[in-house]
């Protein structure tokens, strides 16, 4: 075999073998994954337990975060420390944020929400399914003007779908098309509402097969 | 004799001749010994009658292993056969038993830790009195225990059981049940007693970690899942988020209520340093609407009944024709063993622990779980313990 033709054999390996790349990368299928910024806080729409994964997943990932299950405009306004607010029933904060890079007050760039209902989620916080998609709402309009970077994502797969006007849906309703960026697991999105919400609106989505992929595109999210 | 008395007298002796066969019967699966055979891990076999004296000498008396590393680490007690209906656990805790090999941190395990429930059966159910687990030795035969623990070691019940320290009221069978009986007392009844001694092992040890292996219901929302309270949950949580993506199963994880007093995962919490995990694997024998309670479906977990409550969405997991295997729970209990311990030994790297030739969920499936059983006509009298 001449130069040449090992110059072609070669070229013709490298572009064979970046398309098996792309088609069978494991974990992760969608558009690029965008980069967005610290400090973020981590909240629930529809208050499902998922949240709670999406916190330990963060940790994993060694993102420092603020979380607040229930949040008002104002709150996320206070910026990193929540304005200090104690936790108490149905009112959970954890403040994680590196306070030396990002001192107390300092705006959020980033929100998550980890859409999913639950209504004795709900309930436990003395909210129902309309009290709730009020308070996403005033939520996002606040990040649109506040260029707050906002995160959607939905990992708990098929119990956390519904039929079209189920609290689930109205959840994903509220929050999807007005995010900036859409993770869901594949299961989430068997119906494809999540991928035709994305093509839509012009949102990057980007699949995993399970919750844990989201260790890898936080970490990446957030370099 | 009149035939009057000739009548009276063959059912006299029908009814006794039924009692003595059904009476031996039962007085056989009491007293039947299960040997287990110390792996090359055993560092210590001792009974829990150690760490609590008032069990010395009664049928609640039990087993207990050390396997104890070279370094010093973590320290983990796994209990089986809490509920002894649920075999998946004491084939799960054998299989640690015969073969781990811990190079760094203790484990102890506690193979039948409701003894006198192991020695029990519930004939209104139509329980079988014994199973038996295929192996290339030959078939390893195990008693068929019930829930609760027989009245004939705990009795009289009371009307309502009423949990010790918090008062809750429970049903009165559960004074009999060692997942309502924690965290114990050492006055308490027979029951409290052996969670008692559970408890003084993870004082006294300082145990980090502690597994209660259950089997649950297919028609049960709390199954194929691991419980934990709140300081447990990041460990259960990352359990699950990873046998799900590297092994393909799914196992998630069910908070544990603060409300409902005297299980494992609340009490074990709240009363000692240790974090506990309650693992319940689908047991479609404990299921109500099924045929009849057969050694086969025990095994097999197989049930046209559940097919048909399957496919009208009734069940709580995916089930079909291949119903739920017990290699299936056993895989699932070891693969989910280990990744606690692999999590744990990760966010405390100080109290690692490592434990190997503990085979994964796909193994155990592949192998079947009687690979890993050892002969006993082929090891050494000395480690041969009977259960």
């Amino acid at each position: 075999m001449n130069i040449k033709n090992l110059k072609k054999w070669l070229g013709s390996f490298i572009f064979i073998g970046g398309l098996l790349f792309i088609f069978f990368s494991p974990g992760m299928a969608g558009t690029e994954i965008p980069k967005t910024k610290l400090p973020v806080l981590i909240t629930s729409a529809g208050q499902s337990p998922d949240v709670m994964t999406i916190n330990i997943v963060a940790e994993e990932a060694e993102i420092k975060y603020d979380y607040c299950d229930v949040p008002t405009a104002e709150l996320l306004g206070a910026g990193v420390g929540l304005a200090d607010k104690e936790p108490g029933p149905g009112f959970h904060v954890e403040i994680n944020s590196d306070l030396d890079k990002f001192p107390k007050g300092t705006p959020y760039k980033t929100i998550i929400f980890a859409i999913g209902a639950s209504l004795k989620g709900m309930g436990a916080s003395g909210l129902t399914v309309e009290s709730e998609i009020s308070r996403l709402k005033e939520l996002i309009d606040y990040c649109k003007k506040n260029n707050i970077f906002i995160i959607a994502a939905h990992v708990g797969g098929t119990s956390k779908r519904g039929a079209p006007g189920s609290d689930n849906e109205r959840m994903i309703d509220t929050v999807v098309p007005f995010s900036d960026y859409i993770i869901v697991t594949k299961d989430s999105d068997n119906d494809g509402r999540f991928s035709k919400i994305a093509e839509e609106k012009g949102i990057p989505l980007t699949q995993i097969d399970y919750a844990l992929d989201l260790v890898d595109i936080f970490k990446q999210i957030f370099q | 004799m009149s035939r009057e008395w000739k009548i009276k007298a063959v059912l006299v002796i029908i009814t006794a001749a039924v009692m003595a066969i059904g009476g031996f019967q039962l007085y056989s699966h009491r007293h039947y010994m299960t040997p287990i055979i110390a792996g090359p891990g055993v560092t210590k076999a001792t009974k829990l009658s150690e760490f609590f004296k008032g069990l010395k000498g009664t049928k609640a008396d039990t087993n207990v292993f050390f396997l104890e590393g070279k370094e010093e680490g973590g320290k983990i007690l796994i209990i089986a056969n809490t509920h002894s209906n649920e075999p998946a656990a004491i084939l799960t805790a054998l299989v640690f038993l015969e073969n781990a090999v811990v190079d760094k941190g203790t484990l102890i395990i506690i193979p039948q830790f409701n003894n006198s429930g192991g020695r029990n059966t519930k004939p209104g159910d139509g329980y079988p009195l014994y199973f038996e687990i295929p192996t290339e030795w030959g078939n390893k035969k195990f008693r068929m225990g019930n829930r609760n623990a027989s009245p004939l070691d705990q009795w009289p019940d009371p009307d309502v059981y009423i949990h010790y320290p918090d008062r809750q009221l429970l049903s009165y069978l559960d004074v009999r049940n060692t997942n309502r009986t924690w965290p114990g007392r050492p006055n308490g009844p027979l029951m409290e007693q052996v969670t008692y001694g559970a408890m003084q092992i993870m004082r006294q040890e300082k145990v980090d970690i502690a597994i209660d292996i259950h089997g649950a219901e297919t028609m049960f929302p709390v199954t194929n899942c691991i419980v934990a309270p709140e300081k447990a949950m990041r460990i259960a949580t990352m359990t699950s988020l990873t046998v799900k993506a590297r092994e393909g199963f799914d196992n998630h994880v069910e908070p544990s209520p603060q409300g409902f007093r005297g299980l494992s995962h609340r009490e074990i919490g709240d009363y000692s340093d240790a974090l506990p995990f309650l693992l319940e694997a689908p047991t479609p024998f404990l299921d109500q609407p099924t045929g009849p309670k057969s050694v086969d479906f025990l095994l097999d977990g197989k049930d046209p009944f559940l097919v048909k409550l399957s496919k009208k969405r009734k069940l709580f997991v995916p089930y079909d024709e291949t119903g739920w295997p017990m290699d299936k729970r056993v895989g699932q209990h070891c693969s989910v063993i280990l990744e606690i311990i692999r999590q744990y030994s990760k966010k405390f790297p100080n109290k690692q622990l490592k434990i190997r030739n503990i085979p994964r969920y796909a193994e155990v499936v592949k192998n079947g779980v009687g690979h890993y059983f050892h002969n006993p006509n082929e090891t050494d009298k000395k480690d041969i313990y009977y259960n």
